[in-house]
């Protein structure tokens, strides 16, 4: 069953009007680890960004569970996003804030703002929390300011903030953009472990064409906002490598 | 070798022309500052009422004669003075808040609109003085601490939303995205993603405008708007000058109290 749908994707840029995806149609199936590879600029961030409208697609569809979201008003989107979690290349945390308040922040989408503004989260959140912070072997470090952890550390933080939506599909930005190779594997395994075991489909930023192959059942390859691949990644030849980044100069 | 000595010649040359230029400064400034005493102090001064050396340090020693009697009524405008710049520095950042985010380009609710509105409340309440906000609030609301209290705000909005609306626009944008991408509202992006970005740099500000903001209410009594100024206008307006002296002194202390406050709440928060 697809989860995902997403049909004839448009996005171009604000200023300058040219376009960065030109028309990208793929779907993500229950129990998919997608991985969106290609060069630098292919548009891999902005498409990745278009599912939740963080960046605003101009043209095509995308739909979650059979909602389409491109036409959602603001309030609707808010409540989409909290299904949606996003683990980002640069972590993304607030560094002075405390590691359990920036894995709570996970939760804002659910709880309103008064409670929000004296961060009065429910026991269970607290509760839910720490158990993400053991499951990413964190717990040692839960009042610690996310700036006094290392790469690898904040990344699970991210990790466990994305869990802690609850989220029914996860976005990933270049997750490992940010670490050294050893501690890319780890977050690569602990992400795949815990989607399995949560059962949520991934699609995921990636230009560790190995890491990719790897980790991912299905690859979708980009250059300059066109699709030049899609399937399993069994069926990715090197010369489906070479055609996606045969644009790509130093 | 003949280039060389032309090349000598030129240095000589070059700076021989910088000495002249030099001295030419120094007379204009010369010429500038003297002729400045000629007008403004040889012939614009009263010399007549001056007297002679005698009687000014007699007059000094008025003030030198400290009124002590003083001392014991001193105690509720030293604290209605402290007060009035505790609560008008509360007061300013209340105000500071709106006009921080208005004036904030990344946040702004409405670039062309309320975006010059909140830059242009900024520079009005800067360059108007306190003094003059205090009378506008004395002849609004009457005498008393009020028109001090709403003076000292509104002359703290410019520099706290100021500082404010510029730390908003240096924060890392990555940790507001996140915010949006887990569903938070406008308000919980802020709560989460900004302010904490920003916390210390506005605490720093608060302190340091509270720190001015004790001088400011020392004075703002000259209008009739509180506190020890009132005092001060008081002990003058009697030819007490011993009294005089012994409100600066109860002014100072106030001043050496913020001092010392603010420097351990900063390190305390820094």
């Amino acid at each position: 069953m697809s989860i995902l749908q997403v049909q004839n994707l448009k996005a171009r840029y604000a200023q300058t009007g040219d376009d960065i995806l030109k028309g990208i149609s793929f779907n993500v199936a229950e129990g998919d680890f997608y991985a969106i590879i290609g060069p630098s600029g292919a548009g891999k961030s902005t498409l990745i960004r278009c599912i939740n409208r963080l960046v605003e697609p101009s043209e095509g569809s995308v739909s979650l569970f059979g909602q389409e979201l491109t036409r959602l008003s603001a309030r609707e989107l808010r409540k989409t996003r909290r299904h949606i979690g996003m683990i980002f290349q640069e972590f993304n945390l607030v560094n002075r804030m405390s590691v359990m308040d920036n894995v709570l922040s996970g939760r804002l989408g659910y709880v309103g703002t008064t409670r929000s503004l004296f961060k009065l989260f429910p026991r269970s959140d607290i509760q839910r929390a720490l158990e993400l912070l053991d499951r990413v072997s964190l717990i040692d470090h839960v009042d610690k300011r996310a700036d006094q952890l290392s790469g690898g550390q904040r990344q699970r933080v991210g990790i466990a903030r994305a869990l802690m939506q609850d989220p029914q599909l996860l976005l990933l930005d270049e997750p490992t953009a940010s670490l050294d190779p050893k501690i890319s594997r780890d977050v690569m395994q602990l992400i795949r472990d815990t989607a399995r075991d949560l059962g949520i489909p991934v699609l995921c930023n990636i230009h560790d064409v190995a890491l990719a192959k790897e980790f991912c059942n299905r690859i979708l390859g980009l250059q300059s906002g066109r699709m030049m691949f899609d399937g399993k990644t069994a069926d990715l030849a090197d010369s489906d490598l070479e055609r996606i980044y045969e644009l790509e100069v130093l | 070798m003949t280039h060389l000595v032309s090349l000598q010649a030129e240095l000589e040359r070059s700076r021989r022309r910088r000495q002249w230029v030099q001295l030419l400064m120094l007379a204009l400034v010369l010429v500038t500052v003297l002729g400045s005493i000629q007008v403004i102090i040889i012939e614009d001064t009263d010399w007549d009422r001056v007297g002679s050396f005698g009687q000014i340090m007699e007059s000094v020693g008025r003030f030198m004669a400290l009124d002590l009697s003083l001392i014991p009524h001193l105690g509720i405008p030293m604290l209605e003075t402290f007060l009035m710049a505790c609560l008008g520095t509360l007061l300013g950042l209340f105000f500071s808040l709106p006009v921080a985010w208005f004036g904030a380009l990344n946040v702004t609710p409405s670039k062309r609109i309320l975006y010059p509105f909140g830059r242009f409340l900024m520079t009005l309440s800067r360059s108007i003085h306190e003094m003059v906000w205090a009378l506008i609030f004395v002849a609004a609301v009457g005498l008393g601490a009020l028109p001090g209290i709403l003076a000292i705000a509104m002359r703290s909005v410019g520099f706290i939303s100021k500082i404010t609306a510029e730390a908003i626009e240096n924060i890392d944008p990555k940790p507001v995205e996140a915010i949006r991408a887990v569903g938070g509202n406008n308000f919980q992006v802020m709560y989460y993603g900004i302010l904490p970005q920003i916390k210390t740099v506005v605490l720093g500000t608060i302190i340091f405008e509270w720190d001015i903001n004790i001088r400011r209410s020392a004075i703002m009594g000259l209008v009739g708007a509180g506190g020890l100024g009132l005092t001060f206008f008081r002990q003058m307006a009697m030819y007490n000058y011993g009294g005089v002296t012994v409100v600066i002194l109860a002014i100072l202390s106030l001043i050496l109290l913020g001092e010392i406050l603010s420097h351990y709440t900063r390190k305390a928060i820094v």
